[in-house]
C-alpha cells in the first residue's frame, strides 16, 4: 500500500507496509501513482475482489478479516488469520505495466526520456530494497490476539475525584466522574501498586500516573505511594516510572522539588492564550486560572531543565485557530507541548464538528510551517503530535496492539475499581474488577485484547494504521458505539498530523544535508 | 538514486526480528490522555 501527498513543496511517498518514507521529485511521484493505481485497487475487503470469498469480519464482528483470505471452519472466536500468502514482500511488476507507465509519463505528463529512465531506475531500486510496493506481512503477529497472554504494565491512579477548577469540557465532570467526590486512600493505592507488580510478569518498567480530578488535592497520598513503590523495586526487580497530570493550582516549591526527583514526566494542563484558557478552565466561582498557573508552570518547566514534561492543552470549536495557542506556549518559553482536540458529546456547543475539519487541517499545516521555521532559527520546540521516530520507533507488535487500554493499561478509581482507561471510569458497563480481586470481568478484558488495526474495518486500508495503531478505544466508543469502531473526525486530524510530521522530517533532513 | 531521498527504510519488517518485548511506554501515559499516538514513541528494547 502506498500513500503519497504533497505538502509545503515536498512530494512524500510512504510505503505503508515496510514503513519506508521517501521524498521524491515530480516524475517519481507521478510514476508511483500510476503504478499504484494498477497494482492496488482501493478496496475495503477481499470480498469485493473475489465475490466467492467472504470477509470474516462480516461473519463474526469481533474477528478481523485478513484481506484476500477465506475464513476457515472451526476457527476459534477471535482468531485472526495468519498471512499464508507467499513470503515475497514485493510483487513482480509485469513488463507491460512498466512500459505502460513510461508511455503515460511521456504522453500525459510530458516528461523527457532521460527523466523517465532515471525515475524508473530509482523505483526499481526501491522495489528491490523492499521499500516500495511491499505487502502486508504482519498478520502472523495477530494470529490469535484474544488468546494472547497480556501483562499489566501501567496504571492511571485516580488519586482524587475532586478538582479545584471547573473546566467546561471536563470528561470527568469537574473531577467527579459520574460519581461522588472522593480521595484515594493510601491503602487502596498500595493495593493498586501490589496488583500492578503481581500482574506485570517479566516486565521491568512499570508506569503509574497520578491523575484526577486534581491529584495535588491528595498530595500526601501521592508522596506515600511513591515511597511505597520505591521500597518494592529491588525485591521484585521492577522500576517504577511515576508521572503526574496537574492543573497547577496547588503547585509549590516543595511539590516541584519532589516531582523533579521522582516523576519521570509531568503533564501540566493549560489551554493556550489567556482568553482561550480562561473561557474553558475557570475556577468554580468563574475566575480565570491563567494568571495563577502560568508563572508556576514556567518555573516548573525551567526547574526540570525544559525536559520530561508537557504543557498540554485542549482545543475546542471555540479556538479552531489553535496553532496560535501552541505558538503562545512557545512564546512563553515552553519547549515541550501538546494541544489536542476536545473529546465531547456532539451536542456540546464546543464540540468539534465535521465542518470544522478544513480549518483544523489548515491550522496543522500553518503550525508545521512555523515549527520548521523556528527549528531552523534555533528556537524550536517539540509539539507532541509532530514528533515521529522514523528509524528507532516502536516495533510492529506495539504498532498493531495500540495503547493497551483494558489489558496493559488500567485506570483505578479512588475506591479501587478497575476500568479499561481513565476515559471509561464511571461507565458501569466497563467495570473490569477491583484491586482486591483483580480483573473479574475477563470477557470484557478479552474484548479489549481484540482492539488492533486488523480488527477495525476502518483501519485496515488506512495509511496511518501503523502510526496511530487504531486510535483511541474511548473515542471509538463515544462516537461509533463500539470499541473497535473509529472516530472519523479524529482520524482525519490524525492523518494530517502524521503527514505534517513526516513533511517536517523531510524539511529538516534537507537542511542537514 | 537521482530522484529519491529515503528518510526511512524497511524499518517495520526489521522490527519483527526482535520486537514485542513490551518495555516501551504505554501510549496514554506520555502526554495525550485523549488520543492514541504510537508512532512517535521510542523503542526501549535493549536487544534490538
Amino acid at each position: 500500500m502506498i500513500h503519497q501527498y504533497k505538502n509545503n513543496g515536498y512530494n512524500i511517498v510512504m510505503d505503508v507496509n515496510s514503513g519506508a518514507v521517501h521524498v521524491v521529485d515530480d516524475v517519481v511521484y507521478d510514476a508511483v501513482a500510476l503504478m499504484e493505481a494498477e497494482l492496488e485497487p482501493k478496496t475495503a475487503c477481499a470480498a469485493e475482489l473475489e465475490p466467492e470469498t467472504v470477509c470474516a469480519a462480516e461473519l463474526e464482528p469481533e474477528t478481523a478479516c485478513a484481506a484476500g483470505q477465506e475464513p476457515e471452519a472451526g476457527q476459534g472466536a477471535g482468531a485472526i488469520r495468519a498471512e499464508d500468502s507467499p513470503a515475497a514482500d514485493s510483487p513482480e511488476i509485469p513488463a507491460e505495466l512498466w512500459s505502460r507507465v513510461e508511455r503515460q509519463l511521456a504522453e500525459k505528463y510530458g516528461y523527457s526520456a532521460q527523466d523517465i529512465a532515471d525515475a524508473m531506475s530509482d523505483i526499481q531500486e526501491l522495489i528491490e530494497a523492499e521499500q516500495l510496493f511491499t505487502q502486508d506481512i504482519y498478520h502472523d503477529y495477530v494470529i490469535d490476539f484474544k488468546k494472547r497472554k497480556t501483562v499489566v504494565k501501567a496504571l492511571c491512579l485516580h488519586i482524587a475525584h475532586d478538582c479545584n477548577l471547573a473546566c467546561r469540557y471536563c470528561f470527568a465532570e469537574e473531577g467527579e466522574y459520574h460519581g461522588r467526590r472522593a480521595l484515594m486512600s493510601f491503602e487502596v493505592g498500595k493495593k493498586a501498586l501490589d496488583f500492578l507488580i503481581a500482574n506485570s510478569g517479566n516486565r521491568k518498567h512499570l508506569e503509574v500516573d497520578f491523575f484526577g480530578g486534581e491529584p495535588l488535592m491528595n498530595w500526601d497520598v501521592v508522596k506515600r505511594l511513591v515511597e511505597y513503590g520505591r521500597s518494592q523495586e529491588a525485591e521484585h526487580d521492577k522500576q517504577f516510572r511515576f508521572t503526574l497530570t496537574t492543573n497547577g493550582v496547588l503547585l509549590n516549591d516543595e511539590i516541584m522539588e519532589f516531582c523533579n526527583r521522582e516523576m519521570s514526566n509531568v503533564v501540566m494542563s493549560l489551554d493556550g492564550r489567556k482568553e482561550v484558557n480562561d473561557r474553558m478552565r475557570p475556577f468554580r466561582k468563574g475566575a480565570g486560572s491563567y494568571d495563577i498557573i502560568v508563572p508556576k508552570f514556567q518555573k516548573f518547566a525551567e526547574s526540570r531543565g525544559q525536559m520530561n514534561y508537557y504543557v498540554r492543552g485542549t482545543f475546542t470549536r471555540y479556538n479552531l485557530d489553535f496553532a496560535s495557542d501552541v505558538l503562545h506556549f512557545a512564546d512563553l518559553g515552553f519547549k515541550q507541548m501538546s494541544v489536542e482536540p476536545v473529546v465531547a458529546s456532539p451536542d456540546e456547543p464546543y464540540a468539534i464538528r465535521k465542518e470544522d475539519l478544513p480549518q483544523i487541517l489548515a491550522e496543522y499545516d500553518r503550525l508545521a510551517v512555523e515549527y520548521i521555521k523556528r527549528k531552523k532559527e534555533g528556537r524550536g520546540f517539540n509539539f507532541f503530535h509532530f514528533m515521529i521516530d522514523l528509524n528507532q520507533g516502536p516495533c510492529v507488535a506495539k504498532r498493531l496492539s495500540g495503547c493497551g487500554s483494558g489489558t496493559e493499561y488500567l485506570a483505578v478509581t479512588p475506591w479501587g475499581d478497575l476500568y479499561p482507561c481513565h476515559q471509561f471510569v464511571g461507565q458501569e458497563q466497563f467495570l473490569l474488577g477491583n484491586v482486591d480481586e483483580g480483573i473479574t470481568n475477563t470477557e470484557l478484558r478479552d474484548e479489549f485484547k481484540l482492539v488492533n488495526v486488523y480488527a477495525k474495518d476502518k483501519c485496515r486500508n488506512c495509511f496511518a494504521r501503523f502510526y496511530c495503531s487504531g486510535g483511541c478505544a474511548a473515542n471509538a466508543w463515544n462516537y461509533d458505539g463500539s470499541i473497535t469502531g473509529a472516530y472519523e473526525i479524529g482520524c482525519e486530524m490524525q492523518k494530517k498530523r502524521i503527514e505534517c510530521a513526516i513533511m517536517i522530517k523531510a524539511a529538516l533532513a534537507e537542511d542537514e544535508a | 538514486m537521482k530522484k529519491v531521498k529515503t528518510l526511512s527504510g524497511n524499518t517495520l519488517k526489521e522490527s519483527m526480528k526482535k520486537g514485542g518485548c513490551g518495555e516501551c511506554q504505554t501510549s496514554c501515559q506520555s502526554a495525550c490522555k485523549t488520543s492514541c499516538t504510537v508512532g512517535n514513541q521510542s523503542c526501549e528494547n535493549a536487544n534490538r
